[in-house]
């Protein structure tokens, strides 16, 4: 029977208060665990975001917005752009895009893009860029090209009437011949897709978008060749200058050539605003676990203190003392530890939305309300997960602990004889 | 070596000069006034005295839980109030075993457990304490008892455990505080058996209220008013006795 053993067996003396305080402990443990998916969910956003921003160059037809049916905007790049483009050194990817408008009420517009099955989903009020996850259905697949399917914003949906559950079998008409302030008619049949996925984006305007295979908008729109944005992928961000410079060159008669880097550095201040909070809330529930170790163990120690002052009498030293308080503080965070990651693991993707509104929400201007919703938190439980949980229980136990180990040790033997 | 040392070889506990005093509520209460007594090897030895009398006190400075304001305590050749706390943890695991009138087992450790912790302690492996665990439940009658947690045992059965725990390291003294206590007559009557039994191989120190059951120790020491009164010989393997007045 070792000071670890019995510090173990100690645990067990009072079930429901061993449970009692494995919630209070998992508790902590669960909102770290959520602080830290918050963080890293929009870390993952963000980088993507910097990534495709600060190595992607956009192309559109000069001096237009390039939306098939803009009042005045509607001029597209011709076809070979994209052959020219894609044939200067440095550059991995071209993306062609469509765009069209389409109004909705009150007098506003939503956004229809057609882009090739695979390419990314480009959120076209926010720096071109985006990283949508789909929240229901599907997402493309390259039989999907030419097809009349659709993947439908979750702002968008809500103003059709589609619900999450209606996605494979709900439809939207496409109608061209509508009109509104900027956007003028085209003379084509309508249209109905049927909507297969849905996708969230964490942006206001970015969840009003449809995004549909580049063939099936040609064929709604009429739009035989052409393309409204062109999006240029640099291999190394050193290179962008050197591509712009050939891209000046090669198509710069057509094309208005920009890099949009101040959406880049609005993303990042934006993330890394978020990821603070995240970090003040982790820390905030790990001085929590540590609260509340704190009075577990000196609880322990002064109910316990005559058994302390016994042990000591029949010849523990100090260190066996410390030793048997410890495993005890090491085993209670690691149950709550072990609460926490099956909260997590079961109830984490749905609370810690919740958790966002609630604790970073409003320290937030409120038109990053929609990320709430839309943040792609995970909830998996990988190994290194477990080592940080297993890490931050050692850490507590030996923080929390440490007031009531040492009283522990303080005590007398004549403890021993309290009550006679 | 000093000459209470030295006398000391020959006893197992000598007191030279030893007063306690603590203040209390503004005052300062003495415990123990200037207590002189030498307790040789093997036999039991009562300690009698009204309460608060300093009875306890003496058994605490015995055993090294307890420090003189003045005086020396040598307990098998050591100078226990000079001791250091290391020291101090050694001597209380391999010098002296302690017997409390309220048992004092973990409650969450079966008998066997129980006697097997102080072995555990002084670095016995595992395999020898769980032998002589055995083997002194067994000699005490309670080798039924062995799996048994201290509540699904009778008060004379956990007080022949924590008997069979205190001499489990085979201390050369062992100190029982009212050990009969909490016991009934029957149960008192066996327990007070079984330390005379050990007393054959060491030296037994009781405090007790019960002048009957003092009448069965070899030896009993009056205490009252922090002061011993007399010091009587009822065994002559147990040497006389100095009484500091």
């Amino acid at each position: 029977m070792s000071m670890v053993t019995l510090g173990v067996r100690n645990l067990m003396r009072s079930k429901p208060r061993l449970l009692l305080t494995a919630v209070l402990i998992g508790v902590p443990f669960f909102l770290l665990l959520a602080m830290q998916s918050i963080g890293q969910a929009v870390q993952k956003q963000a980088d993507v975001l910097t990534r495709e921003v600060n190595t992607v160059v956009q192309l559109r037809a000069r001096g237009s917005m390039g939306h098939v049916n803009m009042t005045s905007q509607d001029r597209i790049l011709p076809q070979d752009v994209l052959a020219k483009a894609g044939a200067i050194e440095h550059v991995v990817q071209v993306e062609p895009y469509l765009l069209a408008m389409a109004p909705i009420t009150p007098p506003n517009f939503v956004m229809h893009v057609g882009l090739a099955p695979n390419a990314l989903k480009r959120l076209e009020s926010h720096g071109e860029a985006g990283n949508p996850r789909i929240i229901a259905g599907r997402d493309f697949a390259p039989a999907d090209a030419g097809q009349d399917v659709a993947i439908i914003g979750q702002a968008y949906a809500k103003w059709a009437g589609i619900k999450a559950e209606d996605i494979g079998k709900a439809t939207l008409t496409v109608d061209t011949t509508r009109t509104h302030p900027v956007i003028y008619a085209i003379d084509r049949p309508k249209r109905e897709l049927r909507i297969v996925g849905m996708y969230a984006s964490g942006y206001v305007f970015g969840d009003q978008q449809l995004f549909l295979p580049i063939d099936t908008f040609r064929s709604i729109y009429g739009t035989e060749s052409g393309i409204s944005w062109l999006f240029v992928r640099v291999d190394d961000v050193r290179n962008v200058a050197g591509v712009i410079q050939r891209l000046k060159e090669n198509v710069g008669e057509v094309a208005d050539i920009l890099a949009p880097e101040n959406a880049a550095a609005f993303t990042s201040s934006t993330s890394r605003n978020v990821i603070q909070l995240s970090r003040v809330g982790g820390a905030l529930a790990i001085a929590l676990m540590v609260v509340v170790v704190f009075f577990v163990l000196l609880m322990q120690v002064r109910e316990r203190s005559r058994e302390i002052g016994t042990l000591k009498a029949i010849g523990a030293s100090n260190k066996g003392v410390t030793t048997q308080f410890l495993a005890e503080a090491v085993g209670l965070t690691l149950l709550g530890g072990l609460f926490g990651l099956v909260l997590f693991k079961f109830a984490g993707e749905a609370l810690t939305g919740r958790l966002f509104a609630i604790g970073i929400g409003p320290f937030l201007p409120s038109q990053y309300k929609p990320l709430f919703d839309s943040l792609a938190v995970g909830s998996d439980i990988s190994f290194p997960l477990v080592g940080s949980v297993v890490l931050t229980a050692l850490m507590a136990a030996v923080l929390g602990s440490a007031y009531g180990v040492w009283q522990a040790t303080k005590l007398s033997p004549l403890e021993a004889m309290k009550d006679e | 070596m000093n000459e209470a040392v030295q006398a000391s070889a020959t006893s197992a506990i000598r007191l030279v000069g030893v007063s306690k005093s603590y203040r209390k509520g503004g005052e300062t209460v003495h415990a123990l006034s200037d207590v002189s007594l030498d307790i040789g090897e093997r036999g039991m030895v009562a300690i009698v005295g009204p309460s608060g009398s300093g009875k306890s006190t003496l058994l605490h400075m015995m055993g090294g839980m307890d420090e003189p304001t003045e005086g020396d305590v040598i307990v098998a050749g050591q100078t226990v109030n000079r001791l250091s706390q290391q020291e101090l943890t050694r001597f209380r695991r391999q010098t002296v075993g302690f017997v409390f009138q309220t048992f004092n087992l973990i409650p969450n450790l079966t008998a066997l457990e129980n006697v097997a912790l102080p072995m555990e302690f002084n670095g016995v492996p595992k395999a020898a304490r769980l032998a002589r665990g055995t083997s002194l439940l067994e000699r005490f009658n309670l080798g039924q008892r062995l799996k048994h947690r201290p509540r699904e045992l009778s008060g004379g059965e956990m007080q022949r455990v924590a008997i069979a725990r205190a001499v489990a390291n085979e201390p050369r003294l062992v100190l029982a505080d009212e050990p009969t206590g909490n016991l009934d007559s029957r149960s008192g009557q066996i327990v007070y058996e079984l330390l005379r039994e050990i007393a054959r191989e060491r030296t037994v120190v009781v405090v007790t209220h019960s002048e009957e059951l003092a009448g069965l120790a070899d030896r009993i020491i009056h205490i009252r008013d922090g002061q011993l009164l007399d010091a009587e010989l009822a065994d002559p393997r147990v040497s006389l006795a100095t009484a500091g007045r």
